[in-house]
């Protein structure tokens, strides 16, 4: 099987804080991999160094067999690489239109990007409805809708999702799961996601790691972590 | 009243330009950018240089008053801002180099075109006088010429690619980045631009009011109060206090005139009450 990502022993520091320790992971092609831990475990931050918002200390990060670290986030989108941020990040005052066409920002396929926009629009009517609404008087849930949607609109490679439950409705919680699963088998899209939701996550995914403070601490297939006592403890609350 | 209401349009229109380029920068970099007011009266002096001295035409002047601004204000981006936001992460670091800008361009002005009040030849002559309001032709068309460039701005920044990254850029700029926009090339492009609307700007007006050495802090002052009205970082903002301010000034001059030269002081003293209530400006968001 091939690898779209191979991230390889990397460190990365804010000032004196050494927030990831030599982690290594991969996502091979086609894949969806679960990347869980607590809060400040540096989740965020692996989805940092493989967008280039933030340099990495040592290591080396290997996207579609070429090294990217050291690479600035734009080149990085027309390579394929989308991220879905933490917390949104919606262009507030934009309309759900608008704030969709900046996800091309950097295509120029004038016939593609109404494709992708179609395509975006059938996944989630929602944002149909919303078309001409600035993004920031949404919902919690309408807005990850759109921010996934935002994402496809770069017709991305790897998509990188961090908490894309956080925030949002319980009930919404099983739709977004359902499309990212339906994104990552329609759209030949591999998926990294971050989740501090375990259970949803290692319940779509194939693969899963399991972070400890900037240590990669578990990882293996994610119907085997799900029924792992340490994972059960640690990550999933103890309740099942 | 239709007079008075002709000057406020006249001063808004060219007050609006102003601010709407101290607001883009502002709404980019969170930069104050205090040298505003000597950009703008440098735009004046190479405007006063190539149509006034060098006899071409006014169109060319106030041309090459933006060209030169834009270059002036994308290398202060490149070479002064830049370094400075990347090396420190406080807030007054640039406000204190925005401060230090402004003297030092009221310096070199001063050295390059003296202390003397500096005007040119009329662009048009001959005054309308009709429906009860008398404005000078040259008036009418720099209020008109101002009008359309604030539309073109608008337009530009709704519809052009450049636009939409810089209004993504100021209201999210990670996100921004993660769209695939190159932050520094917009951003020294929306310095550049905020630096060419001041010298367009000033190129216009010389043709009216003229131009002096002295004039670029009480300038910067007006393009702050707009921006306080308004509301810092928005283009609607800029325009609505660019206009709300010239007209203040218009009603203030005729209905005031008997108590001597007290407008701005009514115009402070309003404007404080009004911050102390709404402290954001009338539409305290940015980029809408
Ligand atoms: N900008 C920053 N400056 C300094 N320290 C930071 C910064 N961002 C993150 N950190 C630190 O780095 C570590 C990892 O942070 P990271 O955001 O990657 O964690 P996370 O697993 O995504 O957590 P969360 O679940 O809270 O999102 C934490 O200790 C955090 O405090
Ligand atoms: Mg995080």
């Amino acid at each position: 099987m091939t690898q779209i990502l191979d991230f390889r022993n990397v460190d990365l520091f804010y000032d004196h804080v050494h927030a990831l320790r030599g982690v290594s992971l991969s996502v091979n092609q086609g894949e969806t991999v679960a990347l869980i831990g607590a809060n400040g475990a540096g989740k965020s931050s692996i989805l940092r160094a493989i967008t280039g918002l933030r340099r990495i200390r040592s290591g080396e990060i290997h996207y579609d067999g070429q090294r990217i670290d050291g690479r600035n986030p734009a080149d990085l989108v027309k390579a394929g690489i989308a991220m879905v941020p933490e917390g949104r990040r919606v262009f507030p005052y934009m309309t759900v239109k608008d704030n969709l066409l900046m996800g091309a920002f950097t295509r120029t396929d004038k016939a593609g990007i109404a494709q992708s926009l179609e395509m975006v629009l059938t996944r989630f009517p929602r944002l149909k409805e919303r078309y001409g609404q600035a993004a920031g008087t949404m919902s919690g849930g309408e807005q990850q809708m759109m921010v996934i949607g935002r994402a496809l609109m770069a017709k991305p490679r790897l998509l990188l999702l961090d908490e894309p439950s956080l925030g949002v409705a319980p009930k919404l919680v099983q739709d977004i799961a359902r499309s990212i699963v339906a994104i990552n088998r329609d759209e030949n899209v591999s998926v990294l996601l971050v989740e501090q939701n375990s259970r949803m996550a290692l319940r779509i995914s194939q693969r899963a790691y399991a972070l400890t403070t900037g240590v990669v601490a578990l990882s293996g297939n994610s119907s085997d972590l799900l029924s792992d006592e340490r994972v059960k403890s640690l990550y999933l609350g103890g309740e099942l | 009243m239709e007079q008075v209401i002709a000057n406020g349009l006249y001063l808004g229109a060219q007050y609006a330009l102003v601010a709407l380029g101290l607001t883009l920068i502002f709404g980019l970099m969170n930069v104050l950018n205090f040298a505003h007011g000597q950009m703008y009266v440098l735009g004046g002096f190479i405007t006063y240089v190539v149509y006034g001295q060098l006899g071409l035409p006014f169109v060319v002047a106030v041309l090459a008053s933006g060209v030169t601004l834009a270059v002036v204000g994308g290398l202060m981006e490149r070479y002064l801002f830049r370094t400075v936001i990347k090396r420190s992460h406080r807030e007054e670091s640039t406000m204190l180099l925005a401060a230090a800008t402004a003297f030092f361009f009221d310096a070199v002005i001063l050295l390059v075109f003296g202390e003397k009040q500096r005007g040119v030849p009329k662009i048009v002559k001959g005054v309308f006088n009709d429906f009860g309001v008398i404005l000078p032709y040259d008036r009418i068309v720099v209020g008109l010429v101002a009008a359309v460039l604030i539309l073109g701005f608008i337009a530009f920044m709704k519809f052009t690619k450049p636009g939409r990254a810089m209004r993504a850029l100021a209201q999210d700029r990670t996100a921004a980045q993660l769209m695939g926009v190159e932050v520094d090339r917009y951003t020294m492009i929306g310095f550049a631009l905020g630096a060419m609307l001041a010298g367009v700007t000033g190129g216009l007006l010389v043709s009216i009011t003229g131009v002096n050495s002295g004039i670029g802090g009480p300038i910067s002052i007006k393009a702050f109060m707009m921006i306080m009205i308004g509301g810092a970082g928005v283009v609607s903002g800029a325009i609505a206090g660019g206009f709300i301010l010239g007209m203040m000034e218009s009603v203030g001059l005729t209905v005031l005139r008997e108590y001597g030269d007290v407008t701005y002081l009514v115009i402070f003293a309003a404007l404080m009450i009004f911050l102390s209530i709404r402290p954001n400006g009338l539409m305290g968001k940015p980029w809408g």
